[in-house]
């Protein structure tokens, strides 16, 4: 009776998973692999024509390899936004949970503003402009990390809560110096969380649209999202190669999220069972 | 010389005043036990010594060097926790090692030291194994193996074995013991369990609210209690403690008398009352009684002892082992 609806239940999750994520990845596959006329129709069907290589080719090489200088920025962008996220995430989520000071409530009030007030743009743009950094790699990351931060900074605190003080104490016992205790001890048990905004952040930054085109016009600056420019125009749009360029900016964000999945909701979890 | 001088220690957090003025020497290679109700400053009173909680007033000395503020890996003293507080991440052998790999030592040395330790504590067999993997009795064992290491003047413990079950406390009990006369290190030991206190220590210190009750061998605090707390904290099963009339009677505050103390007979005696409850413990008998004019009268007597509920007895306190208080309330 029991495993009966458990069966049935399972089979619907099954069926609404294949509708909402396999099938708009199959339609984008088989769309990449036809032929321009074919494209165009925006039709469910198999390719009358496979041309997957050649439309691959045609994207990759597209106004002179753009994409693949595209996907060096982005790399680039991503990995360092994310590797100073973590780092100072993890620190400032450790010392507002573990030092109190006068200075928390005001630390925990900006984080609080960080997440809840949409950024301004063209006041950013100023600021950019001011520090030199506008049109600038360094620029896009600062931009990502503070974007980033108060998401990150919360989910550390709350992780680093359910760490015992205990143990920070044995390790001043030990003789470890408060950059010891951090990167000796918290740190290495962050592992969840960490992979947690290693994942979500990535994957963000990675996809983020809106904010190269805003912070990071320039051909030279070009990030993958903004390639899909490349074959929409007022003339008409070449959906076989739009198509194979969202199947090629899939690709890594989704070896990123099948490689990491099962730790995601561990540390998405973590913090709140142990409170 | 590893002596302990606590100089009188006053603590407050905010405007509470935890620790009222303690002052207190621990000899040296002294096993001493802090003894006291929950909640009444033990804790607070070891992370002082140990510097992980600063003094608002007084003098800590060890061996003869102030160290009232110095940083606690300076103090020459090593902790175990009640949490045991081992790091997750870490082997047993990294967890022991920890101290030497964090002041640069070279690996050959830390694997020799942390051989040696894990030899004396049996732990050679687990050196690879997470704490995770370990049982209570094993994780108390690295825990301790992490202090040795450390070689400190005074080993300092928080309620070590209050995780443990029945069984392996006991066991623990004795193995702390021989820890102690094997390194003829000075042991601060906290713990709000009496038959810890009064099995383990060569100098018990009963602690409450704040303020030290007495200082003593256990045998003296069991013979010679200065007060009613004290009284009623040490032994087992608990002194019977009467104030107001029933004291009165006898010519003091406080009438104390043990329940080991008494002699009961079915003919005659000082008191006269009813079986209440009987608890046989095999070779004792712990009789509750109710006595006229005193109330509830606790006894204890060989455990094949006849006896039924509801039987009418007659008490009477051996002599020369009451306990008369002029100070001081029932706590
Ligand atoms: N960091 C702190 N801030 C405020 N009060 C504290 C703090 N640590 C302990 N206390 C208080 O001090 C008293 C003694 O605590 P503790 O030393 O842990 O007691 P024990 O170990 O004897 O059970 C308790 O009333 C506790 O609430
Ligand atoms: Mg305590």
């Amino acid at each position: 009776m029991n495993s009966r609806r458990q069966l049935f239940t399972g089979l619907a999750a099954l069926a609404a998973t294949i509708v909402i994520f396999v099938l708009p990845f199959l339609f984008i596959f088989l769309t990449a692999a036809k032929t321009k006329q074919d494209a165009s129709l925006l039709t469910f069907t198999l390719p009358q024509q496979w041309q997957l290589w050649q439309n691959f080719m045609d994207v990759v090489s597209a106004r002179d390899y753009m994409l693949l200088l595209a996907y060096f920025n982005s790399t680039v962008i991503t990995v360092a936004a994310v590797a100073l996220l973590v780092l100072f995430g993890a620190m400032v989520g450790y010392v507002l949970q573990r030092r109190p000071s006068r200075w928390n409530t005001l630390i925990f009030a900006c984080v609080m503003i960080g997440l809840m007030v949409p950024p301004a743009v063209v006041p950013t743009i100023w600021v950019l402009q001011w520090l030199d950094l506008f049109k600038t790699r360094t620029g896009m990351v600062l931009i990502q990390i503070a974007y980033g931060l108060a998401f990150a900074v919360l989910l550390f605190r709350s992780f680093i809560a359910t760490i015992p003080r205990d143990l920070d104490e044995a390790a001043i016992i030990d003789g470890a110096k408060p950059w010891q205790i951090f990167f000796r001890v918290i740190l290495p048990l962050l592992k969840p969380v960490t992979v947690t905004v290693i994942v979500v952040q990535s994957i963000a930054i990675f996809n983020d649209f809106t904010n190269p085109l805003y912070y990071l016009p320039g051909r030279e600056n070009v990030t993958v999202q903004l390639t899909l420019y490349n074959f929409q125009s007022q003339f008409g749009t070449e959906f076989n190669l739009l198509f194979m360029n969202i199947l090629l900016v899939t690709i890594p964000p989704l070896i990123v999220f099948i490689f990491f999945n099962r730790q995601i909701v561990a540390g998405m979890t973590a913090g709140a069972v142990k409170g | 010389m590893a002596r302990v001088v606590l100089e009188n220690i006053c603590k407050s957090f905010g405007s509470v005043d935890i620790m009222k003025g303690i002052s207190l020497t621990v000899e040296d290679g002294e096993f001493c036990v802090f003894v006291g109700p929950s909640g009444c400053g033990k804790s607070t009173l070891l992370r002082m010594i140990s510097g992980l909680e600063t003094v608002s007033s007084g003098r800590i000395l060890i061996d003869g060097e102030d160290v009232t503020y110095a940083e606690p890996s300076r103090r020459g003293i090593a902790m175990v926790f009640q949490s045991y507080a081992l790091y997750p991440h870490l082997t047993v052998r990294e967890n022991i090692g920890f101290g030497l790999s964090l002041a640069r030592r070279p690996k050959a040395e830390i694997e020799e030291r942390v051989g040696k330790i894990a030899e004396t504590l049996q732990l050679s067999h687990l050196l690879d194994r997470k704490p995770k993997a370990l049982s209570g009795g094993q994780r108390q064992r690295v825990a301790i193996g992490r202090a040795i290491i450390r070689d400190p003047k005074v080993f300092l413990f928080d309620e070590p074995l209050s995780n443990l079950d029945a069984a392996l406390r006991s066991q623990m009990r004795v193995e702390l013991t021989d820890l102690h006369a094997k390194l003829k290190a000075t042991m601060i030991y906290v713990t709000h369990d009496q038959v810890e206190a009064m099995t383990m220590a060569d100098k018990i210190v009963v602690l409450n609210g704040g303020r030290i009750e007495q200082v003593g061998a256990p045998m003296t605090l069991y013979n010679e209690p200065a007060s009613p707390f004290v009284a009623g904290f040490i032994g087992s099963p608990k002194m019977n403690l009467y104030d107001g009339d029933a004291a009165a009677r006898e010519g003091c505050m406080v009438y104390g008398i043990r329940p080991e103390h008494i002699s009961l007979s079915a003919t005659d005696g000082k008191w006269r009352g009813t079986v209440r409850h009987i608890e046989r413990l095999g070779a004792d008998l712990i009789a509750h009684l109710t006595v006229d004019g005193l109330g509830d009268l606790v006894a204890r007597c060989p455990g094949d002892t006849p006896m039924v509920i509801g039987e009418t007895l007659f008490a009477s306190p051996v002599a020369g082992k009451e306990h008369k208080f002029e100070r001081g309330a029932i706590g």
